[in-house]
């Protein structure tokens, strides 16, 4: 899908606004922990539904973005205040950093972007979780608690986000922006430029387009927002571990993504809003059959709707009226 | 610095048996071109067998015939339900196989439970090899593992269901029109592969605590020993093995375990990479 129909897009944020008033207070932290895994699965909608490029390894960035805004957070970096502003600004940073290193090399034209690259991704998933536990600088195994709440610095002194109902309006906010962004790149030229890469890349270089640029953009641009979305959770949370950058955060993903619509970062962010409310509540209830159930999910949802549950719809919606 | 032989022996019997491991995943990889992210999966449900088998009271043989038995009918069934619907979508291929891994290793977390079990090898104690005492079970794994390489050079080489499979490697399309059952070859092969991965699994499970999390363990280091293999052959899976197993437990005896995971995990990035590259060349 090239252009993300809006009115849907508008309808979803205004009744997402609305919830705090209908939702109890516990709901609607809870809705605003799930926009920060909306943030991850919309940057691995843009990575694999619109760039072909399928990621074992979205979370890694999410985590080095939670982790960032911990380091910077507790002061533990030199020469950077303890500050919880500047940590979620080297949130946004550190994976794109780390997401161009990588890319070099992983996204060059000589690596094809087919099953070798995902399984590619998939070691250097792991790779980060078992440097994140063997390391004492980021508090190995056990992490790092005690993190500083997100503070606005408003005009009447700085604000701190520890309310359920500022903080999830907040992360609507900056959610809702983040789409709305996605949407208009995706209609812009450059999603053209990213969609043919994706298509056929040798043909793209022919007509003069560099794959291995748009790749590397398309690949540091969802590193960003992985990361606006793992700073954002650490701030909320309090609290960052090895599991927030290794492979079964990064599976989750690739399911609420399934589940939802790779074609449509929009379409993502609702699957993870809807996996991640259904786990909320029958989590409990299904216990360790949980993962089991998510798993089947999974298998299903590639075998019989590989569009996903939203993107159909939205697809159904997009269509023009005459063709 | 002399260089201690049980060093040796050990890097030689962690290669084997990641040449055990690979195998499987080569014949799947080589013949259905599927990369099967449920391999690791596959070993875990034949270590799960053996552990069944003997709580059954039936032993340890009779769980390492029943184990490639029992795994082969599910890669049988895995190929029929799943890989076959996803020719046409590689990727998706990857999604589901790793969602099928999921399944097996959460049906095995609900049967067995979470904690890990540990299986008694059938013959305990040691052996003196080279001047030091050798658990007589590593040797049997070994043992096992050059068995397979021979079965498998054979199967290949010198039968003709070996030489059908080698056409349908070569040329799927050609094959076909030139009257082979490709299908029914890749559905073999499948469940072939399934098969010796459950053997792996049962045969290492006396080595090593058997838990939930040990197909993930032995996942990537069979992967990686499979693409940096030269050529798709048992020869070839053989050198990656040799490469991935002998090399990671070298540096682990040299310097840390964990270093040397990672210094193999980066140094196949790297050799992947041009591996990869240098196929994708061979395509165009």
């Amino acid at each position: 899908m090239s252009r993300e129909p809006l009115l849907p897009a508008l309808l979803f944020w205004a009744a997402l606004a609305l919830l705090p008033l209908a939702a109890p207070s516990w709901l609607t932290g809870q809705l605003a922990q799930h926009l920060c895994y909306g943030l991850l699965a919309m940057s691995l909608a843009y990575l694999w539904g619109q760039g072909g490029l399928l990621s074992f390894c979205q979370a890694l960035f999410f985590g080095v973005g939670a982790y960032a805004y911990a380091l910077v957070g507790l002061g533990k970096l030199p020469l950077l205040p303890a500050s919880p502003l500047l940590g979620l600004g080297l949130a946004l940073l550190l994976p794109t950093l780390l997401a161009l290193a990588l890319g070099l090399l992983l996204v060059t034209a000589r690596v094809p972007t087919g099953p070798a690259w995902a399984v590619l991704t998939l070691v250097l998933g792991v790779i980060g979780e078992r440097l994140a536990v063997a390391s004492p600088f980021l508090g190995g195994s056990n992490g790092l608690a005690g993190l500083p709440p997100l503070a606005l610095p408003l005009p009447g002194g700085a604000f701190e986000l520890l309310d359920p109902v500022p903080t999830f309006l907040v992360l609507l906010g900056v959610t809702a922006a983040v789409q709305l962004g996605l949407a208009l790149k995706i209609a812009s030229p450059a999603g053209s430029l990213l969609r043919a890469v994706r298509e056929d890349a040798l043909r793209a270089a022919h007509l003069g387009i560099d794959p291995v640029a748009v790749r590397l953009r398309a690949f540091a641009l969802a590193a960003a927002l992985a990361g606006l979305g793992g700073g954002l959770f650490a701030a909320q949370f309090g609290f960052v571990a090895p599991p927030l950058l290794g492979l079964g955060l990064s599976t989750e993903a690739l399911v609420w993504v399934a589940v939802g619509g790779r074609g449509s970062p929009l379409a993502a962010l609702a699957g993870a809003l809807l996996v991640k409310t259904v786990e909320g509540l029958l989590g409990e209830w299904l216990g360790a059959g949980w993962p089991l159930a998510l798993g089947l999910l999974l298998l299903l949802v590639v075998l019989l709707f590989p569009q996903g549950v939203f993107g159909g719809l939205l697809a159904r919606l997009a269509r023009p009226v005459r063709p | 610095m002399p260089v201690d032989p049980v060093l040796l022996l050990d890097a030689l019997a962690q290669a084997l048996t990641l040449f055990l491991v690979a195998s499987g995943l080569a014949v799947t990889f080589g013949l259905v071109g599927v990369i099967n992210l449920a391999h690791g999966e596959l070993l875990l449900a034949g270590a799960y067998t053996a552990l069944a088998v003997e709580r059954a009271g039936l032993g340890y043989w009779a769980g390492l015939a029943l184990a490639p038995l029992v795994v082969g009918l599910l890669g049988f069934l895995l190929d029929l339900l799943v890989i076959r619907r996803l020719r046409e979508r590689p990727l998706d291929t990857l999604l589901a196989t790793w969602a099928a891994a999921l399944v097996v290793r959460q049906t095995v977390v609900a049967l067995f439970g979470p904690a890990s079990h540990t299986i008694q090898p059938p013959i305990p104690g040691s052996v003196v090899l080279l001047g030091a005492p050798y658990p007589v079970h590593r040797l049997l794994v070994m043992g096992l593992a050059l068995l397979v390489a021979a079965l498998l050079a054979w199967l290949l080489f010198a039968t003709r269901l070996g030489l059908m499979i080698r056409g349908a490697i070569a040329d799927r399309t050609l094959a076909a029109v030139s009257g082979l059952a490709v299908r029914r070859l890749e559905a073999l092969a499948f469940a072939f592969g399934a098969g010796l991965a459950g053997l792996a699994g049962a045969a290492t499970a006396p080595l090593l605590s058997v838990d939930p999390q040990m197909g993930l363990g032995f996942l990537l280091p069979a992967f990686l020993a499979v693409l940096v293999a030269p050529g798709g052959g048992p020869a070839g899976t053989a050198i990656g093995a040799a490469l991935v197993g002998g090399g990671e437990s070298l540096v682990a005896a040299f310097a840390s375990p964990v270093l040397a995971q990672l210094a193999v995990l980066a140094g196949a990035v790297v050799l992947l990479r041009r591996v990869a590259g240098r196929r994708a060349g061979r395509e165009r």
